[in-house]
């Protein structure tokens, strides 16, 4: 099925897509259709993709890893900060803003990634629901500590940090965050993941060293989470450890399973969708976070594998059914 | 002295509280395999009902810790319903739609109750009024010995429970073998409901004991008490009932000791970290057997 | 990727769904207000009171021959930040789409400090209402508070301390809040000066529920008097488990403690203080009026500090639209600059810095009712 040709084809179309939307986008915020409200879209849209970023990360260990974590707002927080303080450092260096959220989002994706790997060594030999209590622990104490370091604000608030993420850099980071996970899954590196995840004993026995990369998953994992963290502290200017808390990495986590496990489709979806929820429920006041919760407990009910399950969307499938080509569908993703 | 003493007083206090929490956890992961993260809103619950219904007691006359009568319907009530509108649809869709289904479920309890009670915290009447005892210069409270109390007698009572009685027989079975258990005539949603019952009852009586010790209630008191108290039933070793309590008490104890002695802006980083390094050691908790796993 | 074409149009939907939806024409006597608050979450009580403190202000604002009416946007409803700065900003947005004028809140500073970020671009004015962080007026000058900035409470807590003759303080404080933090470090510079000695200073979070550990070594480190500059919600808790570890001395908290439940507990809180913004006790009308009228509509339930402000917030607005001539943002920004209001929290002057500089009252219990018991007039 996977002739290089069509290969080519499909990422050409996707490159298309992406620059469709894009410019979507861009024409709905700049030409002024939305008027007043297009700050506030442009604010939603913001959160939505580091929001992405971070649930199709999650989704590495999740749906490709088949481990899950309770703890992915820690990494978060650590790139959120490393960032922050890097940029602080760099405040009067004058760097062309650019330059600067570039480093930025480095500086938190490395410090995210050396504290996965920090994390990732002793705990992978857990699995299942103890190594999600274990990222729940190891989160807390992140937490714990940047309230306790004076660099982090010592438990006040970090504010003064530069305003860098702007949507449009933001948006494009996000396509090349996902592409690049994107890779990974299908390279050679995360079909061997996959079989760890089918049956690890049998991987193992195959010659597989099932520690190296599980480790290095993680720590690709925390990696993105750290660059979502950089784009969310120069997007907010001011934070406080106690935003990172359990609370937050459950919802990433419920992003991941009502998008559907191990589907970036889905992933995507479920993050825009359920950062956009809360907002679009803002007609209800009080009532807005019951409706949100009511709204989780349907999906986990009707839809308990996500909504997506493992589906992905083909731009280039879709349009081969359109224009009728279609022959029988292999899933793309097993 | 007299401060370590009294250190180690309260520490067994705030220890046999997250206990008889910990005991629901461990109860319902023993049974269902399931971290049931609604378990804290159920105590939320049975709070808000010990805050409404303790001072009708006490103008009938009748002795305030009756309320926990009402309490013990009304989450056995909640317990109930929630597993058999939330949870049966997604008990065979794997342990992690479970998990954020419990999610949801907290945080649905949790925005119901602030519909219905506002976001004020509420005092609750004094429950209990006993005297305080000094002894080596440390306070003790009675109270602290009735939650140490109904703490041990529940344990005791729960191991008897499930070791001895046909119910219990069944109860550990079906996490041994959920289709065995059933071609044998066990009927698995019974079994099943039975024990969110007994979570639910038990999360009341917690309840009670919570609110006597710290009397106010929030709406998301149950969220921070109940992640404290499952990292306990963890350390004890989770589906392990006398695991719950001993953890409970080390978490409790270990607490108030790193406050008092060691670096209190760390102290919950250092229950978490002991956390990290006992699942290291033995994953399956300090009183947890070790079960290979199969190829 | 590809994958983003659904999201895209889901954005879309909301968009035009909500787009069509956007008020426009505005009054020349009437001033649009925003409002934001915590409405969910753990901190609700303080949104509750929000709403309340501002239905009523704009209601009697409206009825009176005020030159000036006010208009609460979003359908007269205070936007809910959830005590979130993701949300915050997001709640800041919306009503920035309804083209406001001014907009009032919020009231923790970790939330306040984003919206005023892009306040300060979008030129908008912003009365944060407990944003006590003293950045928090820094970044622009459309943006000003109606209530203390943190060291003040804390010097006043001191200064207090030493006037009642305590020598030795212990501190129990929020490591992880912004406010705690302040005041602690407030009192902890002004101790000294007063000739108090600070022998504990305890840390818990704004979470606990067990302060016996805090208690036990305060007691045991002999202090007089006890600092917990905390929100409401823990205050019986603190007070309850210090008492019983033996604490006779007195304890003291700053505006945070306003709203506190004593019921129970009224012996308790016996040589139990406070400082605020204003006292329920106060004979003043404006307070009388606002207590008296509040607790009948409302109930005394969500009646605090948080209500008060939110309260004085809204006739500032009107004063400072009388003062600069109109009702757009660039005339309340200019009738709000170095304005004198007198309200329920007291004669306010705002600063430079659109900071206020107003009085400070000393309120303690009697029986679990709060008892006036000084006002110290603000150092010049």
């Amino acid at each position: 099925m996977s002739m290089p040709k069509k290969i080519k084809r499909n990422y050409m179309l996707n490159l298309l897509g992406v620059l469709l939307l894009f410019f979507a986008l861009f024409a709905l915020f700049e030409t002024g259709v939305l008027g007043s409200r297009s700050s506030y879209f442009m604010g939603i849209a913001t959160t939505a993709c580091y929001t992405i970023i971070m649930v199709t990360s999650l989704n590495l260990l999740v749906g490709i890893l088949g481990e899950f974590s309770l703890g992915h707002a820690g990494f978060m927080s650590v790139g959120a900060y490393a960032s922050a303080i890097v940029t602080n450092a760099l405040a009067d260096q004058k760097i062309p803003t650019f330059g600067l959220f570039l480093i930025a989002l480095l500086a938190g994706g490395v410090a995210a990634g050396i504290m996965g790997v920090l994390v990732g060594i002793p705990t992978l030999k857990l699995r299942g629901d103890y190594l999600a209590i274990v990222t729940v622990a190891f989160a807390e104490i992140i937490r714990v500590a940047f309230t306790n370091f004076q660099i982090t604000g010592g438990g006040r608030v970090m504010s003064g940090i530069a305003k860098l993420s702007n949507f449009y850099w933001v948006f494009w980071v996000t396509v090349i965050c996902v592409t690049v996970m994107y890779l990974f899954i299908r390279s050679r590196f995360g079909r061997t993941v996959k079989a760890i995840r089918e049956d690890y004993i049998a991987a193992e026995a195959s010659g597989v060293n099932v520690t190296f990369y599980k480790v290095m998953t993680f720590t690709i994992s925390a990696f993105f989470a750290g660059i979502a963290g950089s784009i969310y502290a120069h997007y907010m200017t001011a934070m406080i450890p106690t935003s990172f808390n359990f609370n937050y990495s459950a919802e990433f986590l419920t992003e991941v399973i009502i998008g559907g496990t191990g589907s970036m489709t889905g992933s995507i979806i479920g993050a825009a969708f359920l950062s956009a929820l809360p907002e679009a429920m803002r007609t209800f006041a009080k009532y807005r976070m019951l409706g949100y919760s009511v709204v989780l407990v349907l999906i986990m009910i009707f839809r308990p594998g996500g909504i997506f399950g493992t589906w992905e969307f083909s731009l280039g499938r879709a349009l081969d059914r359109l224009t009728g080509k279609s022959k029988k569908e292999v899933p793309e993703n097993e | 002295m007299s401060i370590l003493i009294q250190s180690i007083v309260n520490g067994l206090n705030q220890g046999a509280i997250y206990a008889l929490i910990a005991l629901g956890y461990t109860m319902v992961y023993g049974i269902l395999r399931m971290i049931n993260f609604a378990h804290g809103d159920f105590i939320m619950v049975g709070a808000y009902t010990m805050f409404y219904t303790v001072p009708l007691m006490v103008s009938y006359g009748m002795p305030a810790w009756l309320a926990v009568v009402a309490a013990v319907a009304v989450c056995t009530a909640v317990g109930v319903l929630v597993e058999r509108i939330a949870y049966k649809p997604v008990r065979n869709s794997g342990s992690i739609s479970a998990l954020i289904t419990a999610l949801a479920m907290s945080l649905f309890l949790e925005n119901l109750a602030m519909v219905l009670f506002g976001g004020n915290p509420k005092t609750v009447t004094k429950i209990f009024d006993l005297p305080m005892i000094e002894v080596f210069g440390a306070k003790i409270q009675m109270k602290y010995l009735l939650t140490l109390g109904i703490g041990l007698a529940i344990m005791v009572a729960l191991t008897l429970f499930v070791r001895m009685t046909k119910l219990g027989k069944a109860m550990r079975a079906v996490p041994q073998d959920r289709e065995a258990a059933t071609i044998v005539g066990i009927n698995v949603d019974r079994i099943i409901t039975i024990t969110f019952a007994i979570g639910s009852a038990l999360a009341a009586v917690a309840a009670m004991m919570y609110v006597s010790t710290y009397p106010r209630c929030t709406t998301d008191m149950g969220s921070m008490m109940g992640i404290k108290a499952f990292i306990a039933a963890v350390l004890g070793g989770i589906g392990v009932i006398p695991g719950a309590m001993l953890g409970g008490i080390i978490v409790g104890l270990i607490e108030i000791l790193v406050k008092v002695y060691l670096a209190p802006g760390w102290y919950e980083a250092i229950t978490y970290g002991i956390l990290i390094v006992v699942l290291l050691i033995k994953p399956s908790g300090i009183l947890g057997k070790n079960t290979g796993e199969k190829v | 990727m590809k994958k983003k074409m659904v999201s895209a149009m889901l954005v879309f939907a909301m968009t035009v769904s909500l787009g069509a939806m956007t008020a426009g024409a505005e009054e020349d006597q009437v001033i649009r207000v925003g409002a934001v608050c915590a409405m969910t979450g753990g901190s609700a009580v303080y949104g509750e009171g929000a709403q309340n403190a501002i239905d009523m202000a704009v209601e009697e604002i409206n009825a009176s021959d005020a030159e000036y009416k006010i208009e609460i946007i979003n359908g007269g409803k205070v936007a809910d930040d959830a005590k979130d700065a993701k949300q915050a900003v997001n709640a800041y947005n919306s009503l920035m789409a309804e083209e406001p004028e001014a907009i009032v809140g919020s009231f923790f500073s970790s939330v306040t400090l984003p919206m005023a970020e892009l306040a300060a671009d979008d030129n908008m004015l912003l009365l944060a209402t407990g944003a006590t962080n003293y950045q928090v007026t820094q970044i622009g000058p459309t943006i000003f508070r109606n209530c203390f900035i943190d060291p003040y409470q804390g010097k006043m807590a001191a200064a207090f301390a030493k006037d009642q003759g305590y020598t030795k303080a212990a501190i129990i404080y929020a490591k992880d809040d912004d406010y705690s933090n302040g005041l602690k470090d407030a009192f902890v510079e002004s101790a000294e000066a007063n000739g108090i000695e600070v022998v504990y200073v305890g840390e818990c979070t704004t979470t606990d529920t067990d302060f016996t550990a805090q208690a036990t070594q305060a007691v045991g480190s002999d202090a007089d008097f006890v600092f917990y500059p905390c929100f409401l919600d823990t205050v019986p808790l603190l007070v309850q488990q210090v008492r019983d570890a033996g604490f006779e001395g007195a304890i003291m908290g700053g505006d945070g403690w306003d709203g506190a439940d004593t019921t129970g507990l009224e012996d308790y809180f016996e040589n139990c203080y406070f400082t605020n913004h204003y006292s329920s006790e106060d004979t003043a009308p404006a307070v009388q009026e606002f207590v008296s009228k509040y607790t009948e509509k409302y109930g005394s339930d969500s009646l605090n500090a948080c209500a008060a402000l939110y309260y004085d917030a809204m006739y500032m607005l009107e004063e400072a639209a009388v003062n600069g001539g109109g009702s757009d943002t660039a005339s309340l920004v200019k009738g709000m600059t170095g304005m004198k209001f007198s309200g329920v929290a007291g004669d306010i002057y705002l600063d430079e810095n659109g900071d206020a500089i107003k009085p400070v009252v000393v309120n303690t219990y009697e029986d679990g009712q709060i008892k006036w018991l000084k006002t110290i007039a603000p150092e010049e």
